[in-house]
């Protein structure tokens, strides 16, 4: 297939993607099984439906309050003694956090999972300015050793073999290990057990936020959340301000759904609640904490056509649905977010044209709004978003040309007649057997990969028309 | 730097274009928590053997070991034998008063090192020291505020003398509770929070709450699934009789 500069970079990415046996396999093995842990733990769990109506509705009722329980949150969290940030971009959030560490003379930081911070490239930040970033979650830490990004939103590293982490952690670590996965747990478990007791800063995101507590909640399996939050002197939580929930009795909505979609859990091994800094009379836990409230690009949709994407719970449960995520895995996406609620979030964070590909890499066949939680209507956003970039003129012009075309043919009986008569004539050389499996020019694209049914010899109104005839 | 003002001010104008959406609400809370906690400790006065048989069952679920002693007065030999069974000799406890039970004047005698937490407000230098000794120690001791049936979880709040790693740094941890600490749904736990935050001078002096559901695990190798990454690799819950 030729190379055209039609979707090049993704179709690249893609390609790569499928000509990669392993990934390919890997890809097989790990969505399959989570889509059957998933499959499992709603099946005796009878509420699970009426859970996750509740969850949509609390989700929509706190947007169109945003800004109350936003206020009620920093309140609280003031109230506790905590400081909260507001980032209006990426780059400010990212400010904050460097300003942090140069102001309280900050040399390391522990992570735990957060792709808010995946977001806005917060470790090359860090690293620029001499500051020590190390991921802490087990796949986030075997990707920082391989200078890779995450493939995955829960699990960021099975397009890794054991074999190739035994070798990583050999060269990275020192030594010579086993590729077995209880081995290398320990390795790592050794490793970053001294990072967490040595780092002066702890940074993590938040998979939700209680307004009338001040809480932030972080839902982990590892436990490095707990370490995270716990060790360092300062605690800084990163969140997308969409994260809020108003209650405790919210929470609970969510806790019942979140690790039951992302895992088969019926709830992950840790769920912590943090309110604040370290309370009065506690032997542990930090002197500060920080909670950036970021916004970066998240407002325009409050009233704009992604602003059900603004419910997402990132639980991963649409990307192992779905036909082309399990094909082409998270990196052929080519952004933080990947899988189909990924092109929504890259088109809300990076603006439509980001996604001007991406938005067609999907079969649109209903099975991420499916299994979503919160029952985000993803099918019909993506064919949004792609009207919206016909109609912005981002998509590219032969597109623009070709569609143009079939439309204004499709409006008039006439002409539609006139060009079936045209392609009947026009396919003679190339059908058999009413198949067209090899056609010249940018037809082409299309059957390299699969057959076109042939132009039928009458049309159905033709075919209606004999037929009604006495 | 954007302040305040400006974020929520930019949210409001998005806010106001909105049209059209879908009329919906957030959950109702209780709208006197301590009374609706009141109530669910009555019903669950009655409920609890059947809580503690699910909790149980999801606790073992999930790789938990259940133990049941008759009382307070075996919880130290117990805790004894956990330990001698991993040839750990260090022991980090909750203070004696959150505990409900002095394993240091139990054990310390057997050749155990045993730490408690201390109800008083730490010291200068005490911090670093009580960090030494968690990061050390091999069996940590805990109580714990609620136990759920629904998924067999362990829910431990953090304040004085009861620190929050005792139940994260050391591979094993034992959590003792006993029946007025069972429930039976998450949407009692959400009543429990409610109450608690609604009045934070009870037992909540800490910032962090902990819903424990088995040993920390991973599968991120291959989807291999592996115990004890950052946290325990065993937790014990120790369900003490007639308290």
């Amino acid at each position: 297939m030729s190379e055209t500069s039609l979707g090049a970079p993704f179709a690249a990415r893609a390609r790569g993607a499928l000509k990669d046996a392993y990934l390919q396999e890997a890809l097989g093995i790990a969505t399959t099984k989570f889509i059957g842990l998933r499959r499992e733990s709603f099946e005796d769990f009878p509420q699970g439906d009426a859970l996750r109506d509740r969850a949509r509705a609390i989700k929509e009722a706190t947007l169109q309050q945003l800004d109350r329980h936003l206020e009620r949150l920093a309140d609280n969290i003031e109230r506790l003694g905590g400081r909260v940030h507001w980032a209006a971009t990426g780059d400010e959030a990212r400010d904050i956090i460097l300003r942090l560490c140069r102001d309280k003379g900050v040399r390391m930081a522990v992570k735990s999972k957060s792709m808010a911070t995946e977001e806005i490239e917060l470790n090359e930040a860090l690293e620029h300015a001499g500051v020590k970033p190390v991921e802490t979650d087990l796949g986030e830490y075997i990707i920082q050793l391989a200078h890779e990004k995450p493939s995955h939103i829960i699990a960021p590293a099975i397009h890794k073999t054991k074999g190739q982490v035994a070798d990583l952690f050999s060269k990275e670590l020192g030594g010579r290990f086993e590729a077995d996965p209880e081995v290398l747990t320990k390795v790592a478990r050794a490793e970053l057990r001294q990072k967490f007791l040595e780092a002066d800063m702890g940074i993590t995101g938040a998979n939700f936020a209680v307004a009338e507590t001040g809480t932030v909640v972080l839902v982990t399996n590892e436990g490095n959340g707990r370490m995270v939050t716990s060790l360092p002197r300062i605690h800084v939580a990163v969140m997308g301000m969409e994260k809020v929930i108003p209650s405790m009795t919210d929470l609970m909505v969510f806790l019942a759904i979140l690790a039951r979609s992302a895992t088969g859990q019926k709830l992950s091994s840790y769920t912590t609640l943090v309110r604040g800094p370290r309370q009065p009379g506690e032997m542990e836990g930090p002197e500060e904490f920080h909670l950036i409230l970021m916004d970066n690009g998240r407002t325009r949709q409050i009233a704009g056509t992604l602003r059900e994407a603004l419910y997402c719970l990132r639980c991963g449960a649409c990307l192992n649905v779905c036909p082309v995520y399990r094909q082409i895995g998270g990196h052929a996406y080519g952004h933080t977010y990947p899988g189909p609620i990924g092109i929504l979030l890259t088109a809300m964070l990076k603006g439509a044209p980001s996604v001007k590909e991406l938005a067609h890499a999907s079969s649109l066949c209903g099975a991420c709004k499916d299994v979503c939680p919160v029952r985000i209507d993803i099918p019909r956003m993506l064919v949004e978003l792609r009207e919206h970039l016909d109609t912005e003129k981002i998509a590219p012009w032969t597109e623009r040309l070709l569609f143009g075309m079939a439309r204004r043919m499709m409006m008039r009986p006439s002409w539609f007649r006139g060009g079936a008569s045209v392609a009947r004539l026009a396919q003679k050389p190339f059908a058999r057997d009413g198949r067209l499996r090899a056609l010249p020019l940018f037809f082409g694209k299309w059957t390299a990969t699969r057959d076109l049914p042939a132009v039928a010899e009458k049309t159905f109104s033709e075919w209606w028309q004999e037929l009604r005839r006495p | 730097m954007t302040t305040r003002a400006a974020f929520l001010e930019d949210i409001r104008r998005e806010m106001a274009k909105t049209r059209g959406l879908f009329e919906a609400s957030t959950s109702p809370r209780p709208a006197a928590p301590q009374e609706a906690a009141e109530a669910v400790r009555r019903q669950m006065l009655e409920r609890w053997p059947q809580a503690l048989e699910r909790f149980r069952e999801e606790f073992e679920r999930v790789a938990g070991v259940f133990h049941r002693v008759p009382s307070l007065e075996a919880v130290p030999a117990l805790i004894g034998e956990i330990a001698r069974a991993r040839q750990a000799r260090r022991i980090l406890s909750w203070s004696p008063e959150a505990l409900g039970v002095d394993l240091g004047a139990r054990l310390g005698g057997e050749g155990f090192v045993v730490t408690s937490a201390q109800d008083a407000d730490p010291r200068e230098g005490e911090r670093g020291r009580h960090r030494e000794e968690a990061a050390a120690a091999e069996i940590g001791v805990t109580g714990a505020d609620w136990a759920l049936g629904e998924t067999g979880t362990l829910i431990l709040v953090s304040g004085r003398g009861r620190p929050r790693s005792t139940s994260l740094l050391p591979a094993t941890h034992v959590a003792v509770f006993g029946a007025p600490q069972l429930l039976e749904s998450l949407e009692q736990v959400g009543i429990m929070l409610e109450a608690l935050h609604a009045d934070p001078s009870g037992t909540m002096s800490g910032a962090v709450i902990n819903f424990i559901t088995g040993p920390s695990r991973t599968a991120d190798i291959e989807l291999t699934l592996t115990r004890g990454v950052h946290g325990p690799k065993d937790v014990h819950a120790v369900f003490v009789e007639g308290r």
